[in-house]
């Protein structure tokens, strides 16, 4: 097999955010909400005490870093899962039942994809409240139109193949052929979907609280730690440090796995490099 | 040609209704009276009912849905609470400021990536095309509130050289506009460049195996006439959708980037309608900011059709 470095690095990466996630909840080196004000605003150094430094409160950074992740993660994945999960859903009861059903389905997904950005997950965040399972639920109803309309395309791609054609001929179930054909032939481009998704869900995640409307302090998630730091950061710049680069890793890892898989799944290392 | 035009206005307007209803129906699940949220908690209830009676908020749903519709399409959106203001003359005087660093990144973006996107497509795997897929990597990576405060440490800050908040109209100095502009556009270029120089890339890869071009080097065309006329033209269609779609998501104003610059533009509108929950206002900027972004996907298609003869006789055969 041909060398792939996109999906290498983004294993790499993920594995990274995946590593400080578990250690999370095996052992962070302070309370990550612990407030010490005599010890606030601390440099990092790799032979301090504190190995990014402490924030405002004097907070440990990477405590709070540790913590963050398990926020950042659970949406990302929790939302992009349930997005997926009804955007399959819909986008293959469009294709498959056609009719009045498929129109319905697909003018409401079209709607939905008219919202630019996280202008729709904002619009919802102003009717829930604000916290993870409100992140949860904006994310996932922003996932849904972008899975929902790959599977309905997908399905109006495939549904003249001989294969398919073949079963509906020996009368097989619209669900047997859902299953056993439909997907099966679309899992390399759901994979390669759902990666890419999850950078973008930890890109909204992020800006929501960023914005503060995700995470409420004094809960650690990296958006609002960022946000908190810009009243201090032209003083103390590596207050900023540490939650980009942990953002950046995060949403590079899922989309360099998501080019990988696509290379390798998808075009086969055709036309891309 | 008349009838690809008409089709397509037919279903952006399908999808401005269907807008319309979700906009009008999620909001209306906010939990709480809006005339409590206006009158604050320690409104009698009388006062309470007789506001919710002049919203019209005893109404049944259905009617006040379609009394709303019939103001949007006045250009009556109502009254914000918090602004005190009608909808319609705060959207008219955010959309010079958000306008104008949408129109300027996107502009920095399409530089760059066509600059990038074609030499990287040219010369593969060589030190630019590598350089080229970083910032594509990159650009998609970097979240833009962390990359503004990067750059109003180091241009506002360390530098001096340009200002990092408000926004200096272009009646007040053409000058001064560009530099009140220049790091919030930035910030949203390096947002959009990576995904628009992947497709510049791509397209441009696939325009050049086509068969015309072995034709225009066996006649030994100079390059210029190889790549410009011949390669960028076959790889045009692609990016200009995409440059369609970049510019309509930026028209619609970005709260992230218009925070932290402190723009007067319609993204922090969208942020003061969320946190105070000011649905009137609310409503107004998604209808506005939804029909935005319809109108310009509307014409870009257009355009790309009358770029692409294949569409355009595709049509007409029909």
């Amino acid at each position: 097999m041909k060398k792939n470095i996109s999906l290498i690095l983004g294993i790499i990466l993920v594995f990274i955010i995946l590593g400080i996630w578990v250690l999370s909840f095996v052992r962070m080196p302070y309370n990550p909400n612990e407030m010490n004000i005599s010890n606030r605003f601390l440099g990092p150094g790799l032979d301090r005490d504190h190995v990014l430094g402490t924030d405002n409160f004097g907070r440990d950074i990477l405590s709070r870093i540790m913590y963050g992740s398990r926020n950042v993660l659970l949406v990302a994945l929790v939302s992009v899962t349930l997005g997926s999960l009804v955007g399959i859903f819909l986008g293959a009861l469009a294709a498959i039942l056609k009719g009045p059903v498929e129109k319905i389905i697909m003018r409401i997904m079209d709607g939905l994809m008219a919202f630019p950005g996280i202008l729709l997950a904002m619009m919802l965040v102003a009717v829930l409240e604000r916290g993870i399972k409100d992140s949860i639920a904006a994310i996932s109803i922003f996932m849904v139109p972008v899975f929902s309309r790959l599977v309905y395309s997908m399905i109006l791609d495939t549904e003249n193949l001989l294969y398919i054609k073949a079963a509906k001929s020996y009368g097989s179930s619209k669900k047997q052929i859902f299953f056993k054909h439909y997907i099966p032939a679309m899992l390399p481009r759901l994979i390669t979907q759902f990666s890419s998704s999850m950078g973008s869900a930890v890109m909204i995640e992020t800006s929501l609280s960023f914005l503060g409307l995700g995470i409420q302090p004094p809960y650690a998630s990296w958006g609002l730690m960022l946000s908190e730091s810009r009243q201090f950061f032209l003083n103390y710049p590596y207050l900023a440090v540490a939650p980009g680069i942990a953002i950046i890793i995060t949403i590079l890892g899922f989309n360099l796995i998501g080019d990988g898989l696509n290379d390798i799944l998808i075009n086969r290392g055709s036309n891309h490099e | 040609m008349l009838s690809y035009v008409l089709d397509r206005l037919k279903s952006s307007l399908v999808v401005l209704f269907v807008v319309s209803i979700i906009t009008f129906f999620v909001l209306m699940i906010i939990p709480g009276n809006p005339a409590q949220l206006i009158l604050g908690t320690d409104a009698t209830p009388e006062a309470i009912a007789e506001l919710s009676s002049a919203m019209g908020l005893d109404k049944p749903l259905y009617q006040r849905y379609l009394s709303w519709l019939l103001d949007l399409l006045k250009l009556d959106m109502g009254k914000s609470y918090v602004y005190g203001e009608s909808v319609t003359s705060l959207i008219a005087r955010s959309i010079p400021v958000t306008f104008s660093i949408a129109i300027f990144a996107m502009t920095m973006a399409v530089i760059i990536a066509f600059l990038f996107g074609m030499l990287s497509a040219i010369k593969k795997n060589s030190i630019i095309d590598y350089f080229s897929r970083s910032i594509m990597q990159l650009g998609t990576a970097i979240p833009s509130f962390w990359i503004g405060m990067v750059l109003i440490v180091y241009f506002g800050v360390k530098l001096k050289i340009l200002p990092v908040s408000g926004f200096v109209p272009i009646e007040r100095g053409f000058a001064h506009f560009i530099k009140s502009i220049f790091l919030p556009s930035l910030v949203l270029a390096i947002g959009e460049v990576g995904t628009l120089l992947r497709i510049v890339r791509s397209s441009m890869l696939d325009s050049l195996k086509q068969d015309y071009m072995d034709m225009a080097r066996v006649k030994g065309l100079g390059w210029g006439k190889i790549y410009i006329k011949y390669a960028l033209r076959g790889a045009l269609t692609a990016p200009l959708t995409i440059i369609g779609m970049q510019l309509a998501k930026l028209a619609g104003g970005t709260t992230v980037v218009e925070t932290i610059f402190a723009l007067p533009g319609l993204g922090r509108l969208v942020l003061t309608a969320v946190e105070h929950r000011d649905i009137v206002l609310l409503q107004g900027l998604v209808m506005f900011i939804t029909s935005t972004v319809v109108f310009v996907t509307l014409i870009v298609d257009i355009l790309v059709m009358l770029f692409n003869p294949r569409i355009k006789s595709f049509h007409q055969g029909e």
